[in-house]
């Protein structure tokens, strides 16, 4: 029984995972789900288009900002970046960040979105892919690679988070919630005080295993194949999330990045979650850009510092690989409403393990226009070179991911030729 | 004009054939167009026939030489022209495509210095209008190589991808959910509900046949509304604006009564604890009436069986007691109530043209009432969808096509070489740069109609400055505005929406969605996809569906409740199963999308435990049905379709408490009043004897027909399955000996009381209950 119970085990959340036009157990292996223990991947997403010249690649000239001239703009290290520590309130400036975490801090500047609308430009820079909405985004990606029987290997807390139907995408909004996932069969979650006996909990899994087991070779839909299979294994794994408890903070911070920072940095600990996909909203400043900016990049930064510290604290920060993104930036000129509209080149930032940091990759010009890059050398040239774009920068995290091989990344190809690859990034 | 989803219907057989069994002729497998075709002509012209359609229509003409190559296309003076059988209608789209293939036949035949000519021309040359559109080598080029080898006979291999697979008709081996699960899917779908005896005795007696009556009937009841609610605001989401409720009522014109609720006199309520409480709830109730009202709308339309072209062209809203004392109109429709004290009871009324607090610029109209356009004029739709200085009302141009046409602008934003040059590069790039105006000439004529609606706290009124000159002028596909209309502008844009027939088939794929919580098909865009063709014919079989209900529901007078009835009897709603396993690929990519297959929503899960309990869980509310899942109209858009760990975990809880709560009680309730276990008492013990034995299986059967609406023999594997649980766990507890002779403290009685269980056969009960709930018959539609 036990065997059996342990192979469909196997076959749990395969369904899933495979195109419906392939056997749902061409992967299928018995095996025990163990704890995942990393990389781990949390993607932050400033939804609405960041300024990035007030941040991570300044300009202060030709009017670009009112802030700070370019006589002001900051250098530490081989980063430039915006002034902005007189102008906010709360959250943390720029300076701080740097200071904190120049020194394996990646930044690329000159990203070509290609377009400058929210929902084309959000799926593109999710998933690397402009012209399609089957693709996954790039966490959902890497967590069905990784593993995809982890309980919530795929977390998200809003923004563009298709999947590609690989792997089922979790929504836990509120860290109470944890507490109330993880004991699933005690009552009122309680752990000493369960509904069933043991025994009974016992033949109850071993007749859904049973029962898994024979469908398997029934004639079915491909779509009940794989509800079936996906329910099962969403059952079967949840029971993983016992694991979360002792990782719960007692405490919920009050700024929402840090309170969807400690939901994933728990279940990243407990070895249930893959990978988190965060997003803090508001940039799309149209109106007021300057006070807007101002406000939501420290705050942005500040989240993206409590998930660090936090990683620091629980001994996951070497596991743990950070992407600091944006649909689109913001026009080099204000509107008459003193706020920037949608430009379609920005930047990007990275930070975690097998990154090397205190590096700028590219660069825009004065006017804020992409200068490309030449691929090998990264460096930025005149003549040719390659515009980078989204699907430039996914082929670069896949292959630093291991993932470029899997089956699930080549269901998925990026248009990259080779010799347009941006491997070396990552130093 | 934006066409809605790219509809190349390239069948090769009327469609007049083709479409009943689509729409749910019951009896006969769908004939397939590709068998059918293929059933009178030579092999050579057949394999020429499936090569144009799935291969060089399907991958390379629709997306390059249909561009230029039509009758008023740029190329109207070369010597191809092409028709484009998505924009004709379906009776006219098999000559369409005979004459396509000729046109391209001859093109392919024709030979300059001994090279095909549309070779050539694919390459740039012989003074190609469209330059090279083709690379040699590309895969394009190459399909192009294959259809001029075989129209010339050449001797070129057919490829082996594409003509080694002989697909079956679509639906051939697809098992069709029989007429009582199908009754039973669509009472609990639409009407929360499990079958009354008669529904099934009617079914039972008149198969599918019979279903249509009861339709009728279920979608008189009040839970199909609920539902209909439900179902569209996922779609249009109006429950998802910024703010309270009365936010959607602007200050400048309804400052004086949109607060109505902090004067309302509650005196009469003498504790103060007890009258704040009543004031609380009742700013919450009329908050909740004013998110219903866009729902209560399309409720009324087809509760009265009304043309559905009104959710664009009502010329009223729906209001309640309490709304309309927001709106200041309450003693003006008080005698419509039946009870002025129920917050949710709704009836139409025109408002008056809409007065400025300021006194002077208030609404002027010829009629002196409010252009009312349906849903698309009532402030929650446009508060839902704000727009800015910025913005220019290009958000709800969008909403406006994929709501009510079907068309999302977003979806496939084509790739600017350099977006933010073309920026640059021009003084007004959106109506100036070819690659904006390609969108902005449709998307902003549309933005243009909602110009007296400009801002986030819903003002009424036109821009001070006057509408934007720098962007193309109010008005709908290439029509501009007249002028006559200008003081109705939606109206005037409802009226055209109506008579567009993408309306119809927009709704169709509404109700689709609805039904099935998944979006229509969209066209297969990856050439390379080994099994492009396949996803095409199931994208095409669909389509096919959705527009023959469409055109019948326009034809009938846009009554709503017809596309449901024609999903239900539609195979695609009933497709439940294969007859044999399928391992192809091919065939399994055709067959991937059928089959209903839903995870129910939290909403339904819960309605679904009131019908098979008598009461709901009632926690699937607030975060809980976030983690399951749910939506909350404003972040969380998109309901979860796939259940992750945390969704499990959840099922489980559900499973365990509703068993905990309901066996124990339905075991010590008299016997007729019982649900779950109407034939049998705890002192039935497994394997005491034959009897007891062929009691339980009869028990199980009645639980698995009451909980999962199977309809099981006795001895069913599945039966005998749960039974093994059953007799296990009594075999188990049996053999530790020790266990407490009462059910858990948790899980009582009917009197509230412990239950003893001296055999353990209560507990035995509750794991089969459980068992039940977790498995996927319950759990998805």
């Amino acid at each position: 029984m036990r065997r059996d119970f342990l192979k469909v085990c196997g076959w749990a959340g395969m369904g899933l995972a495979m195109p419906v036009s392939q056997s749902n157990l061409v992967r299928a292996e018995p095996k025990r789900p163990e704890p995942y223990a990393g990389p781990y991947y949390a993607v932050f997403n400033a939804s609405g288009g960041w300024d990035t010249t007030y941040l991570m690649d300044p300009k202060g000239v030709n009017g670009i900002n009112r802030l700070y001239k370019d006589g002001d703009i900051v250098t530490r290290g081989k980063h430039v970046f915006a002034p902005n520590a007189k102008h906010i309130e709360v959250g943390m400036s720029n300076e701080d960040f740097y200071k904190r975490y120049g020194k394996e801090l990646l930044v690329l500047n000159g990203l070509d979105y290609s377009v400058n609308n929210h929902s084309p430009c959000k799926r593109y820079m999710a998933t690397g892919k402009l012209d399609s909405h089957a693709y996954p985004t790039f966490a959902a990606l890497v967590a069905a690679c990784r593993n995809p029987h982890s309980p919530i290997a795929f977390l998200t807390f809003g923004n563009y988070s298709a999947t590609g139907n690989l792997v089922p995408m979790s929504r836990v909004p509120y860290i109470p919630s944890l507490q109330k996932l993880a004991n699933a069969d005690g009552v009122n979650g309680s752990s000493r005080h369960m509904y069933h006996d043991d025994f009974v909990q016992d033949r109850i899994e071993a007749t859904l295993a049973e029962q898994a087991e024979a469908r398997v070779s029934q004639a079915r839909l491909p779509r009940v194949e794989q509800a079936q299979s996906t329910l099962y294994a969403a059952q079967l794994n949840s029971q993983a999330l016992k694991r979360v408890t002792p990782h719960i903070p007692k405490d919920t911070p009050k700024e929402r990045l840090a309170r969807q920072a400690e939901i994933a940095l728990a279940s990243f600990k407990a070895g249930v979650c893959v990978s988190a996909n965060l997003t803090m909203g508001q940039f799309d400043s149209h109106a007021n850009n300057d006070p807007d900016q101002m406000r939501l990049i420290p705050e942005l930064l500040s989240g993206i510092d409590h998930m660090l510290r936090r990683a620091e604290e629980l001994g996951i920060r070497d596991k743990l690989v950070v992407v600091m993104q944006s649909e689109m930036g913001r026009t080099p000129n204000y509107n008459k409403g003193n706020g920037k509209d949608h430009w379609s080149i920005g930047s990007i930032m990275f930070i975690g393990p097998g990154i090397k940091g205190d590096r700028v990759v590219g660069a825009t010009d004065e006017k804020q226009f992409l200068v490309p890059i030449d691929p090998k050398t990264l460096k930025t040239v005149k003549e040719g070179g390659v515009r980078v774009r989204p699907e430039h920068i996914h082929a670069a995290l896949r292959a630093k991911g291991g993932l470029a091989d899997d089956a699930f990344s080549k269901q998925y190809p990026l248009d990259v030729p080779n010799e347009e690859r941006i491997d070396g990034l990552w130093g | 004009m934006i066409t809605n989803r790219i509809n190349p219907a390239l069948v090769l057989v009327t469609v007049a054939v083709l479409t009943p069994s689509l729409i749910g002729a019951p009896t006969k497998p769908a004939p397939d167009q590709t068998a059918h075709a293929d059933a009178h002509r030579g092999p050579r012209q057949v394999a020429i026939e499936r090569y144009f359609r799935d291969e060089l229509w399907a991958k390379v003409v629709e997306s390059t030489c249909l561009n230029c190559h039509t009758a008023n296309g740029d190329a109207n003076d070369s010597g191809l022209i092409l028709q484009d059988p998505a924009k004709l209608t379906p009776d006219k789209r098999s000559s369409a495509v005979h004459a396509n293939l000729a046109a391209f036949h001859k093109v392919a035949t024709a030979l300059k210095k001994g090279e095909s000519v549309v070779l050539l021309k694919a390459r740039g040359k012989l003074a190609h209008g469209g330059e090279v559109v083709l690379k040699p080598g590309s895969t394009r080029y190459r399909i192009l190589e294959g259809f001029v080898h075989r129209v010339t006979g050449d001797g070129h291999a057919p490829t082996k991808d594409v003509d080694a697979y002989d697909p079956p008709a679509f639906f051939d081996g697809v098992v069709m959910l029989d007429p009582q699960r199908l009754l039973r899917r669509v009472t609990l779908s639409l009407a929360a509900r499990l079958p009354t005896e008669a529904e099934r005795a009617a079914v039972a007696k008149g198969g599918l046949d019979a279903l249509d009556p009861i339709l009728d009937r279920i979608m008189t009841e009040e839970a199909f509304y609920d539902r209909l609610a439900e179902g569209f605001n996922d779609i249009f989401l109006t429950r998802g604006y910024d703010g309270n409720g009365e936010e959607a009522l602007s200050y400048n014109h309804f400052g004086k009564t949109r607060l109505w609720y902090q004067k309302y006199d509650l005196s009469h309520i003498k504790d103060e604890k007890e009258r704040k409480q009543a004031g609380y709830k009742l700013a919450r109730e009329y908050r909740e009436a004013l998110l219903r009202e866009p729902t209560e709308l399309i409720k009324h339309i087809v509760r009265n069986g009304q043309p559905f072209t009104q959710l664009v062209t009502a010329d009223y809203i729906m209001v309640s007691p309490y709304s309309s004392r927001g709106y200041g109109v309450f003693d003006e429709v008080k005698g419509k109530f039946k009870n002025v004290d129920d917050p949710y009871e709704y009836v139409p009324v025109r408002l008056k043209a809409l007065q400025h607090r300021n006194g002077r610029d208030h609404q002027v109209t010829p009629t002196g009432y409010f252009p009312h356009a349906g849903i698309l004029s009532t402030f929650q739709y446009l508060k839902r969808y704000p727009t800015t200085e910025t913005n220019r009302n290009r958000l709800r141009a969008r909403m406006y096509y994929q709501h009510f046409l079907g068309v999302d602008v977003m979806a496939l934003a084509p790739r600017v070489s350099d977006a933010a040059a073309v920026s640059a590069k021009y003084d007004n790039p959106t109506m100036q740069a070819p690659d904006c105006v390609v969108c902005h000439k449709s998307v902003d004529p549309l933005a243009g109609l909602f110009q007296d609606y400009q801002n986030r706290t819903n003002d009424y009124g036109p821009r001070k400055e006057g509408w934007f000159d720098d962007m193309f002028g109010p008005g709908r596909e290439g029509v501009d505005l007249p002028a006559e209309d200008r003081w109705r502008v939606l109206p005037w844009l409802g009226e055209q929406t109506a008579k567009d027939p993408r309306f119809a088939v927009a709704m169709v794929e509404h109700v689709w969605t609805i039904m099935t919580g998944r979006d229509v098909l969209l066209p297969p865009m990856d050439i390379e996809d080994p099994v492009f063709t396949s996803k095409r014919r199931a994208y095409l079989m669909q389509r096919d569906a959705i527009e023959v209900i469409a055109a019948r529901f326009a034809a009938d007078g846009f009554n709503l409740k017809d596309v449901f009835k024609a999903w239900v009897r539609s195979p695609f709603y009933r497709a439940d199963g294969l007859a044999t396993v399928v391992k192809h690929p091919r065939r399994r990519a055709e067959l991937a999308d059928l089959g209903l297959v839903r995870i129910l929503s939290p909403e339904q899960l819960e309605r679904k435990l009131e019908a098979v309990f008598g009461k709901r869980w009632g926690q699937l509310e607030r975060q809980t049905a976030i983690l399951y899942g749910g939506i909350d109209s404003k972040e969380i858009t998109k309901r979860i379709d796939s259940p992750s760990g945390a969704m499990g975990a959840i099922m489980r809880i559900m499973a365990n408490d509703m068993a905990c709560k309901h066996v124990a009680v339905d075991l010590t309730t008299p016997k007729d009043k019982r649900r779950l276990f109407p034939n049998i008492e705890m002192d039935v013990i497994p394997g005491s004897s034959a009897e007891a034995d062929q009691q339980i299986r009869e028990a199980i059967v009645h639980l698995h027909a009451h909980v999962l609406g199977r309809t099981d023999k006795i001895d069913d594997p599945e039966v005998e399955r749960t039974y093994r649980l059953f007799a296990g766990v009594v075999k188990d507890a049996k053999a530790k000996g020790r266990y407490e002779k009462l059910e858990s403290y948790f899980c009582r009685g009917a009197d509230g009381q412990r239950v003893p269980d001296p055999h353990y056969t209560l507990r035995a009960w509750r794991a089969v209950v459980t068992y039940l709930l977790r498995q996927h018959e319950f759990l998805y539609e």
